[in-house]
């Protein structure tokens, strides 16, 4: 049904139709060329347009300005429907980084199966002052031993003042760009990567399981009319999933016990 | 005239095991955190920190000024804990295109600039009462553990910051 709310789920449970959707929406995408391509959508983080936020980034006062969750969300949103432009039941997986080996070893094996594989990489075409950018994104990704874990996820979720866990959140993201290394690494190149997607779904998620904890608690009403630029967004807009049509799935297993 | 590096090809950024510049403080008086001043929780936060360049993890020891990107994360040696810096990959714009302007400027209603300084808040709660137990006042390392670097970027000085302050929670 057009109108239902769409459901994310995690890359580590895509099935199969799910991952061939998924490949054959970034294929496409990364072939446009125009303003719906994976090239434009991706530069609008680093390289060359500069828009993400990070941090708390305020020039006009001493306030933190933590605009890092709201603005992602709206990033997001808007490279899901570029894929779902081209095929509908797409949407964004997230990348849970506190798996562990047999379940999952470091990157998720739908976005590091050997090429032709359209999750694996991207070749980017940028000129700057400082030379030309024209190759495939790379990754030189540590052991997964050295990936956030569920403690630290727990951590960030009882924190219930906004802005520590957005300070911690952010940290635990930060974290996870550093240990993908290569393009993911830097702010510049990483959201060339489509694992950049992956993780930052991931975010988004544990946001939202923050918020149904806490509801919006007490960021600040002043950010709520911040336009997150360049995207069709103010922060109140993007506070509700449900409202941009997506929820995240929670699995949940029956078991039934017979004969008690 | 054309740039010299309008045809200059920039390589993949990378993993570094270089030894990066350790930062450590003056001794920093701590009897705040003395039996008589209970708290549940104490963060060590860390104002203005350049993110410029590489992305790095900043290890945080409490008076072992000796620590390097070797030593245990343990608390036998001071570790406290980590924050991480996802750094922009060093300046890819024209000269000026780095520099964070002075803030508070009337009507300038622009977003803000892309590096102004981060923002660290780092649990240290355990280390901080050991240190407590052990003497009246503290010395911060930073231990910087590079994680991705280019050509244009010095990640062997990559820890800057404006100030740093202990936060306790009664």
């Amino acid at each position: 049904m057009a109108n239902a709310i769409r459901t994310r789920v995690g890359a580590h449970n895509l099935s199969q139709p799910q991952i061939d959707g998924l490949r054959k929406a970034f294929a496409a995408i990364e072939g446009f060329k125009d303003n719906r391509g994976f090239q434009f959508l991706a530069g609008l983080h680093g390289l060359p347009a500069w828009y993400c936020w990070h941090h708390q980034q305020n020039r006009h006062s001493s306030r933190h300005m933590q605009l890092f969750l709201p603005w992602h969300r709206a990033y997001l949103y808007t490279l899901e429907r570029s894929l779902r432009d081209v095929v509908p039941e797409t949407m964004l997986p997230w990348w849970d980084w506190t798996l562990r080996p047999p379940r999952q070893n470091g990157i998720p094996k739908v976005y590091s199966d050997p090429a032709p594989n359209p999750l694996l990489k991207f070749h980017m075409r940028l000129n700057t002052p400082q030379g030309i950018i024209d190759r495939d994104t790379t990754r030189n990704p540590g052991p997964a031993s050295g990936l956030p874990t569920q403690a630290d996820v727990d951590d960030c979720l009882n924190r219930p003042d906004w802005l520590d866990f957005c300070l911690a959140l952010e940290d635990v993201h930060d974290n996870v760009h550093g240990w993908v290394s290569g393009d993911m690494g830097q702010v510049s190149t990483a959201a060339f990567d489509p694992v950049f997607w992956a993780h930052h779904t991931m975010i988004d998620r544990i946001w939202w399981l923050w918020q149904v904890k806490y509801g919006n608690g007490d960021i600040p009403p002043d950010l709520l009319d911040v336009v997150l630029a360049p995207f069709n967004f103010k922060v109140r807009d993007v506070l509700n999933v449900h409202n941009l049509g997506y929820d995240y799935a929670a699995v949940r297993r029956r078991i039934t016990i017979t004969g008690v | 005239m054309a740039s010299s590096n309008e045809d200059r090809v920039l390589s993949a950024p990378y993993r570094s095991d270089k030894d990066a510049k350790v930062y450590t403080s003056p001794p920093i008086p701590i009897e705040f955190v003395g039996p008589e001043h209970r708290f549940k929780r104490a963060d060590l936060e860390i104002e203005g920190i350049d993110h410029g360049g590489a992305s790095y993890e900043g290890r945080i020891f409490f008076n072992n000024p000796g620590a390097t990107r070797e030593t245990p994360t343990d608390l036998e040696n001071g570790y406290a804990g980590s924050f991480y810096i996802f750094g922009h990959g060093g300046c890819l714009g024209d000269e000026g295109h780095c520099e964070v302007k002075p803030t508070n400027q009337p009507y300038d209603y622009r977003t803000p600039h892309p590096l102004t300084p981060a923002h660290k808040r780092v649990t240290v709660t355990d280390a901080l009462v050991e240190a407590c137990r052990k003497g009246t006042d503290v010395t911060v390392t930073v231990v910087p553990v590079v994680q991705t670097t280019n050509e244009l970027v010095d990640d062997e000085d990559v820890f800057h910051c404006e100030s740093m302050h202990f936060l306790t929670y009664n």
